[in-house]
């Protein structure tokens, strides 16, 4: 109501009614650019280093527009550190991850959700117990394991730890608890379907929209991860390391390294684009809850 | 309409994915090449001046790959290696090794291949003997071949002290300073007389003077026969104190190190002066002109340096027994490290040669790029000089650790006038006390 | 066999029609055992993937954390003697575990408060009829597509103290640079700053969902009764998203007390991890130090597993405590509210936080819109 008041309500075709759906005022769009400036500013900076050579830092004031030495300068990272070995990397590791956590807490979401079987209650209560639990914290014994298997260096390494997470168990069984009816799945039972046929027909189709959110998550959860990677396959990097690499490779010479941190950003601004809209619709399903 | 949805997104990520396995495929099919082909990886840090010399090895010898990696500091060198070593994957076939860490290195000096296998004894005596005795473990096996020693002088800005109203030329600053017997003392004094003249800093900040305050002591952190010595060292106390009085007077210009603002804490006058051990020269040139600046900025190095001869660093190159090509990578460390390739190196970043024959050599005595950029400084011949009288300090363990986390944070205590000398100090110890067990 | 079910992808609550039972004829005994194994054992099978990998990658190395925690353990030369809980001890004693400690919770605290603020007053502008809505929901979300890594390339260069941007803007405007990377409080300001940036926007959007599926007619109805913005904002709004913000909450805080990245990267360079002075040396950064700078195994499993125990100490604490403050304000607006509703009408069911499904317009408050069929969610899909 403030918003409305304040600003200069553009008079709407619906906005006459209630006031509820009345177009808020200007005040709400100010607010909502300056955090899209203030989130879009940073990337559009490093931008503009990264496309000049290394005495744009030198200057007081940032140039506004960026220079012509993006090219050169993302030649100067791939030549610095394996970018593509490590963008391959990070997208196997981060899919197969996603994959795998996706699989598994389907599959233990809806048996938690819907089965009934003996001893679900204190399964359950050992799931959402473990969720605090931070797996990164394990990252010693960890380490010695991966180095008994000979595993460092190879990417199983930094994907095996996180293949299952509880969170994901505990998400999916929240969403799909209240989506699923009862009755188709008792109905499909007594249609002669098999558990899993059930599962397949019934449980998976409801939990789409779950199932991409924690999709979505773990992908950048895996992505993004920094710590783990850099232990275990340091010569073998993931984008992270890659670029944390390049950053002590290039220290003199910061517009390489920016350069390097918009091309890693690339990918996913890439998939940000195509994908963007379907993303937020999915969030706003509200597959997301407590 | 949901479904096709996700499914669309589910499609964009695996075509993704395709791409980049294929241009993974791409790269590495690139990389390995045919059965004969040999790629040897090599892990160096701060300014070794090796990249011509990598080139020139390919090009000699067609069979071979060199990927280099080169990590900005011998601190975060240290973490790379001693993460790779414990996690027994991921070593490089030839790993630069630190003076400063030498000793943890010797720890598990067996898991470095015995140099002496691929001729190592046959050419120690080209080296400094010094320098090969290092690099023998307690069971007689040579695991490193020499690079460079760290002979200290003094970098100083001649348009700066000329500005200042000092004079200006390398003689006449090696005289200003007191020649041979040059002290820290007549540097503080010579830094309170720039200070008054132009109210700017002396010095970068206080970490690499204290580094070199201990490294020019005939025992440092530990004594000769590998005692920690610290706590009640009068020696250190009394320079610490020096250190303290400088830090007190104006004469750091608290930068951070490694980082001086990207370089351009070298260019805008900042400060006048830089302990300079010869592979900082390739260091300074490469901050100058990370800067914006260059050979006009002003930049020389004169043949003196405060308290007497200094070493600080030096580096060795070894072969993690994980390499799959260890004759190929010591072939590779030896050529690296032989007499011509140290001249190259010196050239490129001034680190100044281990290498007997190559210390004497025409192209070290002689110009280059380096000493085009320091005023034409003859910096072969006064780091010739500044080596006369080095000693091997003995460098404990922890050598690396009491310098960097022990007194890293008292020295920028110091630095930020958040703390005085004897209150500094007494951090420092408890620090020591915490860091280091005995 | 199951082409007689043939489900649709929407579930349809409550009312799909049951299909006609097909006759339990010709059936064998086998059949039926196996029905009934099926029934009974399938779903150990559906749960055994999650309980088995989790017991190897996240409860042993847990357990074997506290095997090593309790050896002299070096990371180079492997496990020394047997010290029970000296490490512990140790670690207890030492002022560099506390302050690690302190650091992780001053920034935390720098970073959850403020950052869960402005994410739910970014939610309630944008839970708004805005023109473009979907542009403005996806560029509150661009920063968290930058990885921290990158995050902190870029803002490590922007807080430089005496040539970053930040610096250079202060001194422009005739203020003291502030010392981003030597000083506690302000290092702890610009770490958080990076955490901020990154997430603000992503809570912002969950926080959104939830609001989002408050049913339109009981703010209507608040309206009505003359409830400003505001206070229908906390009246309603807030209590119907709990679950959503304890969520956010827990997720925010798991993560921030394992806040890594930032710290090891904004001044790499440093001698010391964490600046200087350790200003910014966070616990994992501190157990990462202490394991594989310092070759302390034992001491950094140590670390671990207090920061293990803190942490879900801390998790369980801020559950019940977001729990308790919610509920009592829920409990308070659902009467408030539900007594308004009975003013007007009664539509049943339509308690906040009920559900995403929306309820039909049937209410007559809504013929009050002289477009009834312009609902307020036209822009978005339906469930």
């Amino acid at each position: 109501m403030t918003a409305t008041t304040i600003g200069a309500p553009r008079r709407s075709r619906r906005g006459r009614g209630m006031g509820l759906e009345r177009r808020p005022g200007l005040l709400a769009y100010l607010l909502i650019l300056a955090i899209f400036l203030g989130g879009a500013y940073p990337l559009w900076w490093s931008f503009i280093i990264g496309s000049s050579d290394k005495s744009a830092l030198s200057s007081t004031w940032p140039p506004l527009l960026p220079g012509g030495q993006f090219w050169t300068n993302v030649a100067e990272v791939i030549d610095t550190v394996p970018f593509w070995l490590a963008l391959g990397n990070s997208i196997i590791v981060s899919t197969v991850i996603s994959v795998s956590v996706i699989t598994f807490s389907t599959l233990a979401g809806y048996a938690f959700a819907k089965l009934r079987f003996r001893g679900r209650e204190g399964l359950l209560v050992f799931v959402i117990a473990t969720l605090a639990v931070p797996t990164q914290l394990g990252i010693i014994p960890l380490f010695m394991l991966m180095k008994q298997f000979g595993w460092t260096g190879t990417l199983g390494a930094v994907i095996v730890p996180t293949l299952v997470t509880a969170f994901g168990v505990f998400f999916m069984r929240q969403y799909l608890v209240d989506v699923i009816p009862d009755e188709l799945i008792e109905a499909a039972r007594v249609d002669g379907a098999s558990m899993i046929s059930t599962f397949w027909h019934v449980g998976v189709p409801a939990a789409r929209p779950a199932m991409a959110i924690l999709g979505l998550f773990t992908f950048m959860t895996a992505w993004t991860d920094y710590l783990w990677p850099l232990l275990v396959v340091p010569q073998n990097p993931t984008l992270q390391v890659a670029l944390s690499q390049l950053q002590s490779a290039k220290y003199v010479d910061y517009s390489v390294v920016l350069a390097g941190a918009v091309l890693a950003t690339l990918p996913l601004l890439i998939l940000f684009v195509i994908a963007g809209k379907q993303l937020i619709s999915g969030i706003m399903q509200g597959a997301v809850k407590g | 309409m949901k479904l096709s949805r996700h499914t669309k997104v589910a499609a964009a990520v695996a075509g993704a994915a395709t791409i980049a396995l294929l241009a993974t495929a791409c790269s590495s099919g690139g990389g390995e090449g045919s059965d004969e082909k040999i790629t040897l990886t090599v892990t160096t840090f701060g300014t070794m001046g090796l990249d011509d010399l990598y080139e020139q090895y390919e090009a000699d010898n067609p069979d071979i790959t060199i990927e280099a990696t080169n990590i900005d500091t011998g601190g975060n060198a240290l973490t790379d290696w001693q993460t790779k070593q414990a996690a027994g994957a991921g070593l490089p076939d030839v790993q630069a090794v630190e003076e400063g860490w030498l000793s943890k290195v010797m720890q598990v000096s067996d898991s470095f291949t015995d140099l002496s296998e691929y001729g190592a004894e046959d050419t120690a005596d080209q080296w400094v003997d010094w320098k090969v005795k290092q690099a023998t473990d307690a069971d007689g096996r040579i695991i490193g071949y020499g690079t460079d020693i760290g002979p200290e002088g003094l970098c100083y800005n001649g348009a700066l002290f000329e500005a200042a109203g000092l004079p200006s030329d390398r003689e006449s600053v090696a005289a200003l300073f007191g020649g041979d017997d040059a002290t820290w003392e007549k540097f503080l004094e010579v830094g309170n007389q720039y200070k008054a003249a132009t109210g700017k800093a002396f010095y970068d900040q206080s970490g690499f003077v204290w580094n070199s305050m201990v490294n020019q002591l005939d025992e440092g952190y530990y004594t000769a026969d590998g005692e920690l010595n610290v706590e009640g060292n009068a020696d250190l106390e009394a320079r610490w104190a020096l250190l303290a009085q400088g830090a007190a007077d104006g004469l750091s210009a608290n930068q951070t190190q490694w980082d001086w603002g990207k370089g351009q804490a070298f260019v805008d006058g900042s400060f006048a002066t830089f302990v300079c051990p010869g592979w900082m020269l390739g260091v300074v040139k490469g901050q100058v002109e990370a800067g914006g600046g260059d050979a006009t900025s002003g930049w020389d190095f004169a043949d003196v340096f405060p308290g007497g001869a200094a070493n600080w660093g030096g580096s060795f190159l070894t072969v993690p027994t994980t390499s799959k090509h260890p004759k190929e990578a010591a072939a590779l460390a030896a050529y690296l490290t032989d007499a011509q390739s140290q001249v190259t190196a010196f050239q490129a970043a001034g680190a100044f040669p281990s290498n007997v024959e190559a210390q004497g050599d025409a192209g070290v005595t002689g110009e280059s790029d380096l000493t085009a950029f320091f005023n034409d400084a003859p910096i072969g011949e006064i780091l010739a000089a500044r080596a006369e009288g080095v000693v091997a300090q003995y460098k404990g363990p922890d050598d690396s650790v009491i310098q960097e986390q022990v007194f890293g944070p008292s020295v920028q205590e110091l630095d930020s006038g958040k703390a005085d000398g004897p209150t500094a100090w007494n951090h420092a110890i408890d620090l020591l006390h915490e860091l280091v067990s005995e | 066999m199951t082409s007689t079910l043939t489900p649709s992808a929407e579930p349809r609550p409550a009312a799909s029609p049951t299909p006609p039972a097909q006759p339990d004829t010709g059936r064998s005994e086998f059949r039926r055992k196996l029905s009934r194994f099926d029934v009974k054992y399938s779903p150990y099978f559906y749960v055994a993937p999650f309980f088995i990998l989790f017991g190897l990658v996240g409860l042993f190395p847990l357990v074997y954390t506290f095997v090593v925690s309790l050896n002299d353990w070096n990371l180079l030369t492997g496990p020394g003697d047997w010290v029970g809980f000296e490490n512990f001890a140790t670690e207890l004693a030492s002022p560099l575990f506390w302050n690690s400690l302190f650091n992780t919770f001053s920034i935390f605290l720098l970073s959850a408060v403020p950052q869960l603020v402005a994410a739910v007053v970014i939610a309630a502008v944008l839970d708004q009829n805005l023109r473009a809505k979907t542009f403005w929901r996806l560029s509150v979300i661009l920063p968290y597509i930058v990885t921290p890594v990158a995050v902190t390339l870029i803002f490590s260069n922007v807080f430089g103290e005496q040539y970053g941007l930040v610096n250079n803007i202060l001194t422009t405007l005739g203020l003291d640079p502030v010392m981003w990377k030597t000083e506690t409080f302000p290092s702890h300001v610009a770490i958080a700053t990076m955490v901020n940036w990154r997430w603000t926007g992503y809570n912002a959007l969950i926080l959104l969902a939830a609001m989002q599926a408050v049913p339109r007619d009981v703010h209507e109805s608040a309206a009505l009764d003359g409830a400003g913005a505001v206070r229908r904002f906390f009246a309603i709004t807030i209590p119907s998203i709990r679950p959503t913000l304890v969520f956010v909450i827990i997720t925010a805080t798991i993560g921030g007390l394992q806040i890594f990245t930032e710290p090891k990267l904004f001044n790499a360079a440093s001698s010391v991890p964490g600046g200087p002075q350790r200003q910014y040396q966070t616990t994992v950064l501190y157990l990462w130090d202490l394991a594989f700078n310092r070759q302390e195994f034992g001491r950094a499993s140590a670390v671990a597993w207090m920061l293990f125990v803190i942490i879900v100490a801390f998790g369980l604490l801020n559950f019940w405590f977001s729990r308790r403050i919610a509920s009592s304000e829920a409990r308070v607006s659902k009467r408030r509210t539900r007594r308004r509703l009975e003013g007007y009408r009664a539509v049943p069911g339509a308690v906040p936080g009920s559900g995403a499904a929306l309820p039909e317009p049937t209410d007559p408050a809504d013929r009050l819109d002289p477009d009834p069929t312009a609902a307020p969610y036209d822009e978005e899909p339906r469930a």
